[in-house]
């Protein structure tokens, strides 16, 4: 392992243990054991607690994978949760973002339904900055349907559906999304709990589209990159001299290595982000939200020229 | 029941609309009943299309299939309109070339219908304006042709063109000369001026809907271009400042409803509309909304298929597809609207159907009614109160379970409450879930949940208006439809009692879930039945004797993306009564 954890906020957890309970949920666990999807888990409960999220200011929104299995298994107390449709889960939880920005909307999706099923949604989601945070489970592979191959999947690696191995290049998430102008990009590993809280919690704070990439073991059919693979390849940025977060060139070179020594940490922020509703001429000065504002609108001043 | 009917005709791009706008809007200034619509290929510029405007003094609810005066533009409109004109009547064009023309001349001529022309390209170049203008002159022409008085056409011009000081002038002289028409015999025509002005606006079916979603407390409206639903965009994007609402071009129609699932979850209101072709695209998110039991609004305004079909026509092909439409079985409404006030009212009983019983509602349109222009009164009648089917009182918030939401009730619908309004949250899972939203796969769990669902569709059907007769209870001929059926229907109906056929109407505005207890009374009373439907199936006659058992006397259908003229009609009601 070439860094050390960053100590956790323990203290804070703590005092806040009541908050971290309502997280858990009595649903049995599906997940194989060594699964990533456990340590995601994991982080994002802490990192809603230390930022005080409570589960009744949260929407979770789900794609359907092995990552949404996971769904009815968190903010089981008081949590409102949604699990929608593969492919399609960011423009869902978009469409819950703009409704009432007061509650916080997270959107989990694996890199099958987000790189192939509906890569669209994520292109525009990151254009249009909706204020929420995505987080990309990125097992390199379909879980769910047993193993085939997915946009992330190394070159050669014999899958479910491709024996002889894929022939195209992998898709590097982070360095897709930094080419589109984005407002956050991070990196994370889902074995490295306590650095994950850190990078969830800044995509948490992020004002505007926070998209986190956890780089997601997956013991039963992602054989290329098993878990000791990563450790002594991952190189937190913020341990890098000199490195500039809010640089997007930097961020772009940053993220291109896969294979020898691979960033984690905020690669990207513009901290200065305007967010997809600040941005509406239309909504000036509106302090309310969409869902305060379902109200008969009077009509007559907008017919006035058609009389 | 006198009407005129005019048409300006040409390619697209040569200024017809800006013709047909500023007559529209001075006959309706002038106390007319006016209706009117576009034909139009999907191309920007080059094509033929048209403007045709039906006006009278009393409502018009259809266009006609003849005219009385055309105006044409360019020599393709002088060609393709000459048979489109009643016997004695007038075509104005500005064609030089008249040997080019010669047997169209002797066309005219024996069907007596006036050709007037006026050297409408030199006197627009002459005077400054060029070809664009040459629309202008004619106007002035067709102006006189008319009988009415230049002033307020100059008023109007002066009006629509404000912005443009410098061509205004011009636009003016072109008009004057067209007016004065010199070298021009004039036919005598007479319309009478009404001597009231209806207190109605002028607006198309699209503008209905945008306006009813206005009304409604619609806060999200997202959407992606497609004829001839697109102008929903336009408008509501256009009034977005006085609104605030967030109007959004999504990147494609999965989005579009996939966001206005999550708004719409999330406990506000939201909208989209769309075309067949994009509607086919929402359907897995229509699925997820049946599921999840979250209310969802599409609007389909349809044009003819299959696939990119006829862009800018019309068609009621897509009945059975919205009822039939998406993956599984769920309660799912269809409404259809006829005309821009019914636009506007069904897009608020929608978000209201949609609300209190946590489904997905299809309100349909039609070329035809999204885009012709007709004179309504928005604000008559009962005004529709919002109705969301929330729980909302803080002690019953403070009293929900999780499970409440997708509790096992009588009627099949659950509590439904705004996402952290309570302190019970609950889970929307699209998979097969118990009452608290937790997946399940047990076969009796699964087999209970699907019944709760379906439950709805029986408490829908009861709360649904059943579908109304116009004109008398008794006819010689009956005719059944739903959209813009209507109109060709009820003009229909006044057309023939002046030639002495009796004639009504059962019109369905709600049609899915299918309530048929008017219908098997209107059947029973009228055994001359006939279906009166914009598709090659006859769609609704399908629906209809499926369920009953009763059959029609025969079916008229049209798909050749032409909406029912007012003759055809008529004509049909003649030879089958
Ligand atoms: C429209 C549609 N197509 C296919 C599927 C089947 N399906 C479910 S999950 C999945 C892929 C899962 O892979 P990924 O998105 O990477 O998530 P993971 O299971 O690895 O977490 C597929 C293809 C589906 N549910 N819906």
């Amino acid at each position: 392992m070439s860094y050390q954890n960053p100590i956790p906020d323990y203290q804070l957890l703590a005092d806040r243990k009541q908050e971290y309970m309502k997280y858990e949920s009595s649903q049995k666990l599906t997940w194989c054991e060594g699964c990533g999807n456990f340590g995601i888990q994991k982080a994002l409960e802490r990192a809603l607690v230390l930022e005080g999220i409570t589960t009744n200011n949260v929407l979770m929104c789900f794609d359907i994978g092995c990552h949404g299995n996971g769904s009815d298994k968190i903010a089981g107390i008081g949590g409102y949760t949604l699990h929608g449709l593969h492919g399609r889960i960011i423009s869902a939880a978009a469409g819950a973002a703009l409704a009432n920005p007061r509650i916080k909307v997270v959107a989990e999706a694996g890199d099958g339904g987000t790189f192939s099923e509906g890569p669209g949604h994520l292109i525009h989601a990151v254009r249009s900055n909706y204020p929420m945070l995505f987080i990309l489970h990125n097992n390199e592979n379909y879980g769910l349907t047993t193993g085939q191959a997915s946009a992330m999947t190394r070159k050669g690696y014999p899958m479910n559906g491709s024996p002889d191995g894929v022939g195209a290049e992998p898709i590097n998430a982070c360095d897709f999304v930094l080419g589109l102008k984005p407002s956050f990009v991070a990196r994370a590993f889902s074995n490295d709990v306590s650095h994950m809280t850190d990078v969830l919690r800044a995509g948490l704070r992020h004002n505007g589209f926070a998209f986190v990439e956890v780089l997601q073991t997956c013991p039963t059919y992602n054989k290329a990159t098993p878990e000791p693979w990563y450790w002594d390849k991952l190189r937190p940025v913020d341990q890098i001299k000199g490195y500039d977060a809010s640089n997007l060139k930097m961020a772009r070179e940053a993220a291109q290595d896969m294979d020898k020594e691979i960033k984690v940490g905020v690669l990207y922020q513009d901290k200065n982000s305007v967010n997809f509703l600040e941005r509406l001429p239309g909504r000036k000065g509106i302090k309310t939200a969409l869902v305060d504002e379902v109200k008969a609108f009077d009509i007559a001043k907008l017919i006035g020229p058609y009389r | 029941m006198s009407r005129t009917v005019l048409k300006v005709a040409g390619e697209s791009g040569m200024g017809l609309l800006s013709v047909g706008h500023i007559v529209a809007k001075m006959l309706r200034g002038m106390g007319f009943y006016v209706h009117s619509d576009r034909e139009y290929p999907s191309l920007i510029k080059g094509g033929s299309s048209n403007m045709q405007i039906d006006f009278g003094p009393s409502p018009i609810r259809c266009l006609s299939k003849e005219t009385d005066l055309v105006i044409a533009l360019d020599r393709e409109g002088l060609v393709e309109y000459l048979d489109t004109i009643k016997e004695g009547g007038v075509l104005v064009h500005g064609f030089e070339r008249h040997h080019l023309i010669k047997d169209l001349q002797e066309k005219a001529a024996k069907r007596h219908i006036h050709l007037l022309y006026l050297p409408a390209h030199s006197i627009a170049h002459e005077l400054g304006g060029g070809e664009l203008m040459v629309n202008m002159v004619l106007l002035g022409l067709m102006w006189r042709v008319l009988g009415f008085q230049l002033k307020p056409l100059e008023e109007a011009i002066t009006e629509q063109f404000a912005k443009k000081p410098k061509l205004l002038e011009i636009d003016l002289k072109c008009v004057r000369a067209g007016y004065e028409a010199k070298g021009v015999e004039i036919p005598a025509y007479k319309i009478p001026v009404p001597k009231s002005k209806p207190d109605q606006i002028l607006i198309d079916g699209n503008m209905g809907v945008a306006l009813g979603a206005i009304k409604a407390g619609v806060r999200a409206y997202y959407a992606y271009p497609m004829s001839p639903s697109s102008s929903i965009l336009t408008y509501l994007a256009n009034f977005s400042h006085e609104t605030g609402m967030v109007v959004k071009q999504a990147e494609d129609e999965i989005t579009a409803a996939q966001m206005a699932v999550g708004s719409m979850h999330m406990g506000t209101r939201a909208l989209v509309a769309t075309s067949g072709g994009g509607y086919d695209l929402m359907t897995e998110t229509v699925s997820m909304a049946g599921m999840i039991e979250c209310p969802l609004v599409v609007v389909l305004c349809q044009r003819p298929g299959p696939a990119t079909g006829l862009p800018t026509w019309t068609s009621q092909g897509d009945l059975q597809m919205a009822i039939h439409s998406a993956h599984g079985e769920f309660a799912k409404i269809v409404l259809a609207a006829s005309d821009p006030k019914s636009c506007y009212e069904l897009t608020q009983q929608a978000l209201n159907l949609a609300e209190r019983f946590q489904a997905p509602v299809v309100p349909l349109s039609e070329k035809q009614v999204c885009e012709s222009q007709v004179m309504v009164n928005l604000e008559e009648g009962e005004a529709i109160a919002i109705e969301r089917g929330l729980v909302t009182a803080p002690k019953e918030l403070a009293a929900l379970k999780s499970a409440d939401r997708f509790r096992h009730t009588e009627n099949g619908v659950s509590k439904r409450w705004i996402p952290g309004s309570a302190p019970a949250g609950y889970y929307a899972n699209s998979d097969e879930h118990r009452e608290d939203g937790v997946l399940t796969e047990a076969a009796d769990e699964a087999k209970a949940m699907m019944e709760k669902r379906m439950r709805k569709v029986e408490a829908i059907r009861e709360a649904l208006p059943d579908s109304v007769v116009f004109g008398p209870k008794k006819a010689d001929i009956s005719f059944v439809g739903w959209g813009s059926s209507k109109g060709v229907a009820l003009d229909a109906i006044e057309a023939c009692a002046e030639k002495g056929i009796k004639v009504n109407y059962l019109h369905f505005d709600y049609l899915w879930p299918l309530r048929d207890e008017a219908f098997r009374k209107f059947h029973k009373a009228n055994p001359n039945i006939h279906m009166l439907e914009n598709n090659f199936q006859g769609q609704l006659a399908e629906l209809l004797e499926g369920k009953t058992g009763l059959k029609f006397k025969g079916r008229f259908l049209k798909y050749d993306g032409r909406p029912f003229y007012l003759e055809e009609v008529v004509e049909y009601a003649e030879k089958n009564k």
